[in-house]
């Protein structure tokens, strides 16, 4: 991902609201830590598992906190049991930054990420999880803000899914 | 020692502390004993202590109580890391370890019935003031002094297995419905609005 789109994305969370980010280290959205970690407007804070980052996440969201959590797409499976307890049944909204490796659009695909991409979407789908995938900077800031209103509105996890050229 | 008798005593202590429970016997009795609008009484194994510290990072000002049990630190150990690192001064964890999972009907042992020592994994994690609490006397002491110290606490409490949790009548509460009386307990003792909440 070029750094000025890594600056846009990180700046459109912050216009959306979001100053709480749980995170698990991954490579291809990886510039937008270092900003996210700069900036004394947003909370950054990493976790062990990706199951964790959902349930410190909606802790926050509950005490006031607008949330993201950022995290690849194998933490999706990984989480799944947060995101339906949490996420789902308790109805906590969350805005999932997700990398979505392995997708058809994530230009660095190979056949060690295509399984766990061919997965993603059908198991979101699974949780009743909507998404949105992204794959250029086209309206990123607007679809954003977009994600954290219809996350907020439905009281549920809303996934971005990032590919294309954020997988750069 | 009784995990009734310790909650009971617990429940006297609480003035604005806020309160997460895992599902366990640990969320009924807690219903039964305590009536506060600022208990969140999590529905299901493994989520409490991720829920009390996203809570104690979002209100560092607030105390946040963590009670949980045996059978859900082992499901996420990964938390230990976690809090291990963080170290949130205002959270409090306390675990009921019985060593079993004890269901409405089933009795089956744990890893901590057998080698497993949840205050050593803890502190090994990075929590340093980690502790078993093995007597009720010691719980009345070093549990109850938890509560005005500011400094992560995460204390094993070693109970006997209580089947008292089967009699106890289930909360009723509606888990939608004790996520809003906790958020508008929030807005009302921090004088803010919690943003997702929003107007219709």
């Amino acid at each position: 991902m070029k750094d000025e789109l890594a600056k846009r994305l990180v700046q459109g969370l912050k216009d959306a609201g979001i100053n709480f980010v749980t995170y698990l280290p991954e490579t291809r959205l990886s510039q937008i830590v270092p900003l996210i970690r700069d900036d004394p407007d947003m909370e950054l804070i990493a976790v062990a598992n990706e199951s964790e980052a959902i349930t410190i996440a909606a802790g926050a969201t509950l005490g006031g906190k607008q949330a993201a959590v950022y995290m690849e797409n194998t933490g999706i499976y990984t989480s799944c049991y947060s995101l339906l307890t949490v996420g789902k049944q308790l109805g906590v909204p969350l805005l999932l930054v997700i990398a979505y490796l392995g997708g058809v659009p994530d230009l660095r695909n190979s056949f060690l990420y295509a399984t766990i991409g061919k997965h993603s979407i059908p198991v979101l789908q699974g949780l009743g999880i909507d998404h949105r995938v992204l794959e250029d900077g086209d309206r990123l800031e607007i679809k954003i803000t977009d994600a954290v209103r219809a996350a907020n509105s439905l009281r549920a996890p809303y996934a971005l899914l990032f590919a294309g050229e954020f997988s750069e | 020692m009784i995990r009734y008798e310790c909650l009971q005593l617990l429940a006297s202590k609480m003035s604005n502390q806020l309160v997460v429970t895992s599902q366990s016997g640990q969320r009924i009795e807690w219903s039964h004993l305590s009536r506060h609008e600022g208990n969140l009484l999590v529905g299901m194994m493994g989520c409490a202590i991720g829920v009390a510290t996203g809570l104690a990072l979002a209100l560092p000002h607030r105390k946040v109580i963590a009670l949980d049990s045996d059978g859900s630190v082992l499901l996420s150990l990964f938390n230990l890391a976690t809090l291990g690192n963080l170290r949130p001064k205002n959270l409090v964890v306390y675990v009921f370890d019985n060593g079993v999972y004890s269901g409405s009907r089933i009795s089956y042992p744990t890893a901590t019935a057998g080698n497993t020592d949840l205050t050593a994994m803890a502190r090994g994690a990075g929590i340093e003031n980690a502790q078993t609490i093995r007597d009720f006397e010691e719980f009345k002491k070093a549990g109850i002094d938890a509560l005005s110290k500011n400094e992560l606490g995460f204390y094993v409490c070693k109970v006997e297995e209580s089947l008292l949790h089967r009699e106890i009548p289930r909360p009723n509460t509606d888990l939608a419905e004790n996520k809003y009386t906790f958020v508008r307990y929030l807005e009302r003792t921090e004088e803010k609005t919690i943003p997702f909440v929003g107007r219709g």
